[in-house]
């Protein structure tokens, strides 16, 4: 390591203002995530609930094809806004969610708190608005891949399948409601994942804690609904409340016997909470009082 | 005059960091210079808009530090004074990246990562992992992410903390070099005289969050008082008080040794006078070196 003759050189391009000033936060975001270890793996793994639905709606369009397997009394399901909702709100799909997180979102602020990174973005013309987009953009990206994108492809190979327009002329607000719950469940998330990134230095932690809220609200309502038998205690699983939600979205019987508003408002209720504590929690120096 | 300041004062709640400072900085290099905990890098911070000032105001380049943080962020280049990283990537990918949130276009920003990186002498590891990086490489780290975007405004904090001597050498021939030469003004916080006597041509004295002296290096260097060390017998209180209404600054060390500082304009016989006048006895007189070391460690009051 020895000094070069050379010595400073100027830079004589400009520089420039962007649209979005946090796009690069995303984009190495991204990157960052997809060199982690088994992540490309794993995150193809989230694929698999959208190649079952599309087999679904294939076998449901060539019934005749397939009646040595089925008859078609007998059809278990008919694709119609509840398809569509047992895909985005299903179990497994909730799960893989909160597993992406786990690799994808614990890092994300605890890794700056950890490393003293903040002072080094908020020294650049970048406002706290800006962070957050990009941090909360690089959630966008995972989930909407895993929701949003095979749930609008879906429907699209609904229509090819079928070669009519019959579907869209029945349930035509049906793609408005696969957008809308995509969208809803990932702004959840990202506030859920970015709350929780902030709580701790030690992403470590945070990966524990993202797993373990989510199954730990659900148990919770299982005991207290095992004891007390009252549906309203639904209302403390974070998947019930999305269940609830996503059942409102696409005019299904609500799973739980309770006003699917009161999950909304919750969940409302815990992003403002969210972004009012990473408001105060990120910050070019962490003061110690 | 790039950076004005006036009367800023900060508490972290109890700890009252900032107790009215005002600055007025010509260009060029400029030496922070203070004791641990004299509120140097709150002062940085305030100049960041890190932390809001309870009280005061300033501006850089003409841009209030209270409103125009962003106009004043595209001017500057910031090297932290802790240890900061960004897991995962590597020397080329996190300077490229974070000129990249400064402004610059892609491809640009990962040539100039490249040529800043050689600069600081780490184009060798400029390929590792961060994470692996000893403390003297990320110190030259720091250094080249606050150059990368050709700043025209530095504040570097520490520069020169966990470095080995040559390590050290090299740093402060590199901001040299980036000061005289380049155009860029800097501003430099230490605790260590000798960095800021190699760098700066001004310097300002922070001690516990007031502004204990400042003015041109050599000047302050040339400046003229003597420094006399003696020891008395007897009538201590109303012979310093009188000294001190003559202007001289007094030192009570621990063990009985006083250091008075006599300005140019003033002899020691005003001592010997007083002394006879007051009936104390003198037992001990030695006129001292004196130097900016010395104005460093009397106007911070350590020895
Ligand atoms: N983040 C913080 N939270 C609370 N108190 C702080 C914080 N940072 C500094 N302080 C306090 O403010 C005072 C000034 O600290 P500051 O870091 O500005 O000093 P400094 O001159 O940079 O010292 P050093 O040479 O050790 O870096 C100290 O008493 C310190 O304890
Ligand atoms: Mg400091």
């Amino acid at each position: 390591m020895s000094i070069k003759e050379k010595g400073y050189t100027h830079w004589d391009g400009e520089l420039e203002s962007r649209r979005f000033p946090w796009s690069p936060i995303m984009r190495s975001g991204i990157r960052l995530t997809f060199k982690k270890k088994f992540f490309k793996l794993f995150f193809f793994l989230n694929l698999i609930p959208a190649v079952v639905y599309l087999a679904g709606i294939y076998i449901s369009e060539r019934l005749e094809d397939f009646e040595f397997m089925i008859r078609e009394a007998s059809m278990p399901f008919k694709v119609n806004p509840a398809y569509f909702n047992s895909f985005l709100s299903g179990d497994y799909l909730l799960f893989m969610i909160v597993m992406i997180l786990v690799f994808a979102g614990a890092g994300l602020i605890a890794d700056d708190l950890k490393h003293n990174s903040l002072q080094l973005y908020f020294s650049r013309p970048l406002k706290k608005r800006d962070y957050f987009m990009g941090k909360t953009s690089i959630v966008f990206f995972f989930l909407l891949i895993v929701t949003l994108v095979p749930g609008l492809v879906l429907f699209l190979m609904k229509l090819i399948f079928a070669g009519n327009f019959k579907f869209i002329q029945d349930y035509p607000w049906l793609p408005l409601s696969i957008i809308g719950y995509s969208v809803l469940l990932t702004a959840f998330f990202a506030c859920y994942a970015l709350f929780l990134s902030a709580l701790s230095r030690n992403s470590r932690y945070v990966a524990v804690m993202t797993f373990g809220m989510y199954l730990f609200s659900d148990i919770l309502y299982a005991i207290f609904n095992g004891i007390f038998r009252k549906p309203a205690f639904a209302l403390m699983s974070i998947k019930a409340n999305l269940q609830q939600i996503g059942a409102a979205f696409f005019g299904v019987k609500l799973p739980y016997d309770v006003p699917w508003m009161y999950s909304f408002v919750l969940l409302v209720l815990f992003c403002g909470v969210a972004v009012i504590f990473l408001s105060r929690r990120v910050r070019g120096v962490e003061v110690v009082r | 005059m790039s950076i004005e300041v006036n009367n800023i004062k900060f508490s972290y709640g109890r700890i009252q960091a900032l107790d009215g400072v005002d600055l007025s900085l010509p260009g060029g290099a400029v030496g922070l210079l203070g004791p641990n905990g004299a509120g140097k890098s709150t002062l940085i911070r305030i100049l960041l808009g890190f932390l809001v000032p309870d009280e005061g105001d300033g501006d850089i380049f003409g841009f209030d530090i209270r409103t125009r943080q962003t106009d004043i962020r595209r001017l500057i280049g910031y090297m932290p004074e802790d240890d900061c990283l960004i897991p995962g990537m590597d020397a080329v990918s996190f300077t490229s990246y974070l000129g990249e949130l400064s402004g610059m276009p892609r491809q640009e920003a990962m040539k100039r990562a490249h040529e800043v990186l050689y600069y600081v002498g780490l184009e060798e590891s400029r390929y590792r992992l961060l994470q692996t990086y000893s403390s003297g490489m990320k110190q030259r780290l720091k250094l080249a992410q606050a150059l990368v975007h050709d700043p025209q405004l530095l504040f570097l904090d520490e520069p020169t903390s966990g470095l080995d001597p040559q390590g050290r050498k090299e740093i402060l021939e590199l901001i040299l070099d980036i000061s005289s030469k380049k155009n860029i003004q800097i501003l430099i916080s230490s605790h260590i005289l000798s960095d800021i006597e190699l760098t700066c041509s001004y310097v300002v004295i922070l001690d516990k969050g007031r502004i204990a002296s400042r003015g041109e290096i050599d000047a302050l260097r040339r400046m003229d008082y003597s420094l006399y060390e003696l020891r008395i017998k007897g009538g201590k209180e109303t012979f310093l008080q009188d000294l001190n209404g003559f202007g001289y600054q007094i030192e009570e060390m621990e063990d009985g040794l006083i250091r008075i500082y006599v300005p140019s304009d003033r002899t020691p016989r005003d001592i010997l006078e007083t002394a006879v006048g007051r009936d104390v006895q003198i037992r001990h007189f030695v006129r001292s070196r004196s130097s900016l070391e010395d104005l460093f460690a009397k106007v911070v009051g350590a020895d």
